[in-house]
C-alpha cells in the first residue's frame, strides 16, 4: 500500500487531471438518478373492521371471476356465465320473431342446475382453499379481522358470485320480455318471485359449497366434494321420486323431490311464498310441507356456517 | 420506554409446555430472540398478536393487554411468519395492496404504501409477475413488505433468514438493522442462530424450552464469542504445540482447534505459524457461540 504516491500538499483530492482544451466542460454529473426518499411514516386514517371485512369480500368475489389473476383462471367462471346467459338470449330472439315465450323465469334455476352446481364446484374451493394451502390465513389473523369477519366475507363473496351467475340472465330476459313488448302485460310476479329464490339459492349454495370446500386445503378434491354432494342428492331425489309415482304415492314423491337443494329453494321460496308453478316434475308437499321446506332450507344454511366457524376454529388454532 | 413486557407468561399444549414463566422486557430498537426449534419463540410471538391465550401470566405489547385488546394490537403491528404464506397466482403489488386494505388503509393510501414498501424491502420490476415464480429471496422479501405496508409501530419476524443463502442472508439482516434504525420501528426478530443476530440486535433474549436463559444487551455477547476453530489437514498437535509456544491459547476440539482471539494480531500469529509448518489449512471460522454455552456461562462481566 505504499506505492501510491503522497498527494501534493495543499490537494486532499489528489492532482486533478488536466481537461484537454475544447473538451467537455463542467462536472458531467450521472445522468436519470434515483433519489432515495427515506421511509415515510403513514399517518392517514385507518379504517376498521368493517372496511377491512368488505376488502376481502371483494378480493374473493375477483378470485372467484378470476379477475386480475392470469387468463387461465377466468376460463371457467366466463365460460359457465356464457353457458347460464344462452337461454335468456335464445328466448329472447324466439320471442321477438315469434311472439312466444322459450324460458320461463321461474324454472330458469332448476333447468340451468347442472351449470349452477359445476360453477359452484369448481368455483367455491377457489374462496377458501388457498387461504389454507398457502397459510395466508395466519397473515389474515394477525390482522384486526376475526373469525366471524373472514368466515362471513367469504360466504358473502360467494353468495354474491352464485347470485350474480342466476340473477343477470332472469333480468336480462326481464327486460329483453319489455322491450320485444309481448302481447299481454309483462310476466313481473314471476320475475320477481324467481329472483327472490335467486337470492335464497344462492345464500344456500354457497354456504354449502363453502362449507365443504373448507374442509380440504385440496382445491381438486374440494371441486370433486362438491360435484359429489350435488350429484348425490339429485340422484337419490329423482330415483326416490320415480319410485314413489310407480307405486301412485305423490305425497311422498313430493317429499323425495326436496332431497335436492335446487327443488328445495323452488318449493320454499317461489312456489312457498309466491305461489307459482313448481319447477319440479311432481307436485312438492303442501300445506306443512311448505314450512318444512323453508325450515330445512334455513337449517342447511345454519349447520354449513356452524361448520365453517368449527372448521376455521381448529384451522386458527394451529 | 417498553414496546413489549410479558409477567410470568406460560402457554401449554396436551403434550408439550411451550413457554413456562417467561418474564421478559422489550425496549425500542432491535431485539433478537434466540432459541433452538421448538424453545418457545413462535408460541409467544403469537400470543404477543392476541392470537393464542395464555394459560398463565400476561404480556402487554405497547401497552395493551394481549388477552383483552388483541385487535388493537393487531393493529399496530406488524407479523412476518416463519412459514410460506404468498397465494402463488397473485403479484406482489397486488397481493401487499391486498394486506394494506386488510389493516384498514383506504384504496389509495393501500396502493402508495405497497409500492413505497416493495421498494423498500428491494423489489423492482419483479413485483408485478404472479409470485408463483419468485425464488425464496424475493418470497422472503415480500413476505417482510406486507409485514411492514401499514407503518406497524412493532414487527414481529419469525425466522426471516430462513432458506436464503449468505449473500440473501446479509441482505436481509441489513434490512432488518435499517428497519429498526432508519425506519424507527422497534423489531422483535427470531432465529435459532445467535451469530447472526449479534450483528444486527441492540438486545438479545435467549429462550430455551419456555424458560429464559438469558437477556442482555449485545455487548455482553460478542465477548464471549471471540474465539476461531481451524482446522488442518495433518499435524493439528504442531500447530498447537507452535501456537502455545507463541502465547496463543488453543483447545484441542476433534479433528480442529479452538484458538482464542486476544487481540487482532492473533489472526496474524495463525497465518505465519501454518505457513511456517508448511501445513494444509483446511478451514478457520469465527466461533459460533452456541446457545447451550449461554446457558453454561452466564454473562460474567
Amino acid at each position: 500500500m505504499s506505492d501510491i504516491p503522497a498527494s501534493p500538499p495543499g490537494g486532499p483530492h489528489g492532482p486533478v487531471p488536466p481537461v484537454p482544451h475544447g473538451g467537455p466542460q463542467g462536472p458531467a454529473g450521472p445522468v436519470g438518478v434515483i433519489h432515495d426518499i427515506g421511509y415515510r411514516h403513514y399517518d392517514g386514517p385507518r379504517l376498521g373492521r368493517g372496511s377491512a371485512t368488505v376488502a376481502l369480500a371483494v378480493h374473493t368475489l375477483r378470485g372467484v371471476f378470476g379477475l386480475g389473476r392470469p387468463a387461465r383462471s377466468k376460463i371457467i367462471p366466463f365460460a359457465l356465465f356464457g353457458i347460464m346467459m344462452l337461454p335468456a338470449v335464445v328466448s329472447i330472439a324466439v320471442m321477438a320473431m315469434v311472439q312466444q315465450r322459450a324460458m320461463e323465469y321461474t324454472p330458469y334455476a332448476t333447468i340451468m342446475q347442472p351449470v349452477l352446481a359445476i360453477f359452484l364446484a369448481s368455483q367455491s374451493p377457489y374462496a377458501v382453499a388457498p387461504d389454507l394451502r398457502f397459510r395466508v390465513l395466519p397473515l389474515y389473523l394477525s390482522r384486526p379481522v376475526g373469525l366471524w369477519d373472514y368466515v362471513g366475507a367469504k360466504l358473502a363473496a360467494m353468495t354474491v358470485a352464485m347470485f350474480t351467475l342466476l340473477a343477470v340472465p332472469l333480468t336480462v330476459l326481464y327486460i329483453g320480455e319489455l322491450l320485444v313488448d309481448m302481447p299481454g302485460s309483462p310476466q313481473t310476479s314471476e320475475y320477481l318471485a324467481a329472483m327472490a329464490g335467486a337470492v335464497g339459492l344462492a345464500v344456500l349454495l354457497a354456504s354449502l359449497g363453502v362449507a365443504i370446500a373448507s374442509f380440504t386445503p385440496r382445491r381438486g378434491l374440494g371441486v370433486a366434494s362438491v360435484i359429489a354432494l350435488y350429484l348425490l342428492a339429485s340422484g337419490v331425489s329423482t330415483v326416490v321420486a320415480a319410485v314413489m309415482e310407480s307405486v301412485n304415492d305423490y305425497t311422498a314423491a313430493g317429499w323425495a323431490w326436496l332431497i335436492n337443494p335446487f327443488f328445495l329453494v323452488d318449493a320454499a321460496i317461489p312456489v312457498g311464498l309466491f305461489g307459482t308453478e313448481p319447477a319440479a316434475p311432481g307436485a312438492y308437499p303442501t300445506g306443512i310441507g311448505v314450512a318444512a321446506a323453508i325450515v330445512l332450507m334455513l337449517a342447511l344454511i345454519a349447520l354449513s356456517v356452524i361448520a365453517l366457524i368449527a372448521r376455521y376454529r381448529k384451522a386458527a388454532s394451529r | 420506554m417498553t414496546i413489549l413486557a410479558t409477567e410470568e407468561l406460560s402457554r401449554s399444549f396436551p403434550r408439550v409446555t411451550a413457554l413456562d414463566r417467561l418474564t421478559v422486557t422489550v425496549g425500542p430498537g432491535v431485539t433478537g430472540l434466540v432459541g433452538a426449534n421448538g424453545a418457545g419463540k413462535s408460541t409467544l410471538i403469537k400470543i404477543l398478536l392476541g392470537l393464542l391465550p395464555p394459560s398463565g401470566g400476561g404480556a402487554r405489547v405497547l401497552g395493551m393487554d394481549v388477552t383483552a385488546q388483541g385487535a388493537e394490537i393487531r393493529r399496530v403491528v406488524g407479523y412476518m411468519p416463519e412459514h410460506d404464506c404468498l397465494p402463488p397466482d397473485l403479484s406482489a403489488t397486488e397481493f401487499t395492496v391486498h394486506m394494506a386494505r386488510m389493516s384498514g388503509l383506504p384504496r389509495t393510501a393501500a396502493r402508495e404504501r405497497a409500492a413505497d414498501v416493495l421498494r423498500h424491502v428491494g423489489l423492482y420490476e419483479e413485483r408485478y409477475r404472479p409470485m408463483g415464480g419468485y425464488s425464496t429471496g424475493m418470497k422472503q422479501r415480500v413476505k417482510l413488505a406486507q409485514a411492514l405496508v401499514h407503518d406497524p409501530r412493532v414487527v414481529f419476524l419469525d425466522e426471516p433468514t430462513n432458506g436464503l443463502d449468505p449473500q440473501g442472508r446479509d441482505e436481509m439482516l441489513a434490512l432488518i438493522r435499517r428497519i429498526g434504525t432508519e425506519f424507527g420501528i422497534s423489531v422483535l426478530v427470531t432465529s435459532h442462530l445467535l451469530g447472526e443476530l449479534e450483528r444486527i440486535c441492540d438486545h438479545v433474549i435467549v429462550i430455551d424450552s419456555g424458560r429464559l436463559l438469558r437477556s442482555s444487551a449485545i455487548g455482553e455477547f460478542t465477548q464471549a464469542t471471540q474465539t476461531v476453530t481451524v482446522e488442518v489437514e495433518d499435524g493439528r498437535d504442531l500447530l498447537a504445540a507452535r501456537l502455545t509456544e507463541l502465547g496463543e491459547t488453543v483447545t484441542a476440539e476433534g479433528r480442529a482447534l479452538l484458538l482464542r482471539v486476544r487481540a487482532p494480531e492473533t489472526y496474524d500469529v495463525l497465518r505465519d505459524a501454518v505457513c511456517d509448518l508448511d501445513l494444509c489449512l483446511i478451514r478457520v471460522e469465527q466461533g459460533r457461540q452456541r446457545i447451550e454455552d449461554v446457558f453454561k456461562e452466564p454473562a460474567d462481566v
